[in-house]
């Protein structure tokens, strides 16, 4: 199930890779929205402005000239012209005179930085008419050079590349840290939800979060973390009690036959020193189908359960017992010494066994149980011939019973 | 309206004694060309000078005194609103009246000259010589003719003592050491 979900995952991408790829765009397409927009706003103020200062300057050489023309004089008029020689951003200057023959004219030493430029900017000259009372005596033109020009669009280029350098990195740093934000919650989630999956640790909650919408998601998965929590316990306590109503008897709560098997199996398989000694007995109840039908089977009950509690009574803190059978019992009494008699070991249990049992018709019931003891290892290394030998015990004590009574 | 152009350059300005012109107006070489430029030059200076009374434009009386040496037909020509009436007159006239603006000194007595130059200081009349190159007698503007161009220089001590106003433009063309009488 995990493998084309893992396949398909290779294609994909980060939640933070995404939200930066989406943020740099943004980024740049404001950025370069705005710079374009300051680019136009400022050519366009640039060329006002140029055109203001290109007006001017014809204006102060019209003022200039003006006498010039007035006496026909272009030594004057070269003279007027030469305040506008000083002003940069001049290329050309000429004095036309009011029939339009050139007076004077002047070009700049200086070459054109940028003849594009400042044929962008300047296509055609400033005239400006220079009158005298009233009436015009002659015309002025002056040509721009983009000399003044240039260093404005240099040092515009660079405050504006230094603008976006600012911007793009603010923005990236803000975008970072919304990421961070974004990111880092969600990651909170998706370890708690993969070590609940891994590792089976419904305990873990996932931390109240700064984002509310997160904070509901986590919410949510916390709550649904406690239910699997509710049924986890369920399930396992379901488990115990199925599993020891598999190995146990119901009526007498002692283990089963299987349980018994296994267990013994597992102490002869511990089992290693000669003088590791056990008892294996075998515990039936006399003439107990006799009591059965004469008093009821809530009687036989009542006598089995009797005789259980004798039987647990007499187990010691390492010794286990086992109703394999209607009335049949076996118990395996450990560490036992090796002087140890076997009727001894069976006293016990019959004695408990003969106290009364008040049934539940009121009367009383004495039971006499038969004893078979088997001894470890000396009638038997195997599980199969200690219960054989405990058994045929169990038959000859039963018909010695029968005999005495 | 000029059949040629002789361009004179900056090399020609008068060197002699102390008086500079810088105005170098340019001549037609033609029958009237002198008196055209003559003309010219005076209506210019004309309409570069302002009287303490009348508007800018008003008609202005050129009373010309002796002979002048560059023209005979003097009309000097105002360039746009503005005209000037030119007369004929004995310096004797002129002191006796005083409706003349403008005085017009041409070849004189020189005792004749003095009297006149005496009597201006003081008065709104401006005065216009062609018979002082160096411009050291006293008049305000003083035309001169070298070779193909005619020029003018300015007696600024003379202007100084007047109550007309002449454009700056006007003076810096006429350069002029003033220092004279």
């Amino acid at each position: 199930m995990t493998g084309p979900t893992s396949e398909r995952i290779g294609a994909r991408t980060t939640l933070q890779k995404l939200l930066s790829r989406f943020h740099f765009g943004i980024t740049l397409f404001a950025v370069a929205l705005s710079g374009l927009t300051i680019l136009l706003a400022g050519v366009s103020a640039l060329r006002g402005y140029a055109d203001r200062n290109m007006e001017l300057a014809a204006q102060l050489g019209a003022y200039g000239v003006e006498p010039a023309l007035v006496f026909n004089d272009p030594q004057a008029a070269r003279e007027g012209l030469e305040p506008l020689t000083r002003i940069p951003g001049i290329a050309r200057l000429r004095v036309l005179d009011d029939v339009g023959r050139p007076l004077t004219q002047w070009t700049s030493p200086m070459a054109d930085p940028a003849p594009l430029l400042t044929r962008l900017f300047f296509p055609r000259p400033f005239a400006v008419a220079v009158e005298r009372n009233g009436s015009a005596i002659g015309t002025i033109e002056v040509w721009g050079d983009s000399s003044t020009l240039i260093d404005y669009v240099r040092i515009g280029l660079l405050a504006g590349l230094g603008c976006l350098l600012i911007t793009a990195l603010g923005t990236i740093f803000l975008a970072r840290r919304f990421e961070y934000e974004l990111v880092k919650p969600l990651n909170e989630i998706a370890t708690v939800a993969h070590d609940v999956r891994l590792h089976r640790r419904f305990d873990k909650r996932v931390k109240a979060l700064g984002i509310a919408e997160l904070d509901r998601l986590g919410g949510d998965i916390n709550a649904l973390l406690d239910e699997l929590q509710g049924w986890q316990g369920h399930m396992e306590s379901e488990r115990a009690v199925l599993a020891h109503r598999a190995s146990h008897d119901a009526l007498t709560a002692l283990p089963n036959r299987e349980s018994f098997d296994q267990k013994l199996a597992q102490r002869i398989a511990a089992a290693g020193t000669p003088d590791d000694r056990f008892a294996l007995m075998f515990i039936d109840a006399d003439n107990f189908k006799a009591a059965n039908d004469n008093y009821g089977h809530a009687a036989g009950d009542a006598v089995l359960v009797a005789l259980s509690q004798c039987i647990r009574d007499a187990l010691g803190p390492e010794d286990f017992a086992a109703r394999i059978g209607g009335d049949e019992f076996i118990v395996v009494v450990d560490r036992i010494a090796a002087e140890t008699v076997r009727e001894d070991l069976a006293r016990n249990i019959r004695a408990c066994a003969a106290q009364p049992v008040t049934l539940p018709g009121g009367e009383t019931y004495s039971a006499s149980v038969s004893v078979g003891v088997a001894i470890y290892p000396d009638d038997g290394t195997d599980a199969t011939a200690l219960l054989t030998a405990a058994d045929a015990a169990m038959y000859a004590d039963k018909l010695s019973n029968r005999s005495r009574t | 309206m000029l059949a040629s152009l002789f361009l004179i350059g900056a090399s020609l300005t008068t060197p002699q004694m102390s008086v500079q012109a810088a105005s170098q107006t340019i001549v037609e070489d033609s029958d009237d060309g002198m008196a055209r430029a003559v003309n010219r030059m005076v209506g210019g200076i004309v309409s570069y000078a302002r009287w303490p009374n009348g508007p800018a434009d008003s008609a202005r009386v050129m009373c010309v005194v002796g002979t002048p040496r560059l023209t005979n037909r003097m009309a000097p020509d105002v360039p746009g609103a503005g005209s000037v009436l030119v007369r004929r007159l004995s310096a004797a006239a002129v002191m006796g009246r005083s409706e003349c603006d403008i005085l017009f000194l041409g070849r004189m007595a020189v005792a004749d000259r003095r009297q006149l130059i005496a009597w201006v200081r003081g008065r709104p009349i401006l005065t216009i010589t062609d018979d002082d190159a160096a411009c050291m007698y006293g008049a305000m503007f003083c035309l001169s003719s070298r070779a193909a161009s005619l020029s003018f220089s300015v007696n600024l001590d003379a202007i100084g003592r007047g109550p007309l106003r002449i454009d700056p433009r006007v003076l810096s063309i006429g350069r002029s050491v003033g220092g004279s009488s």
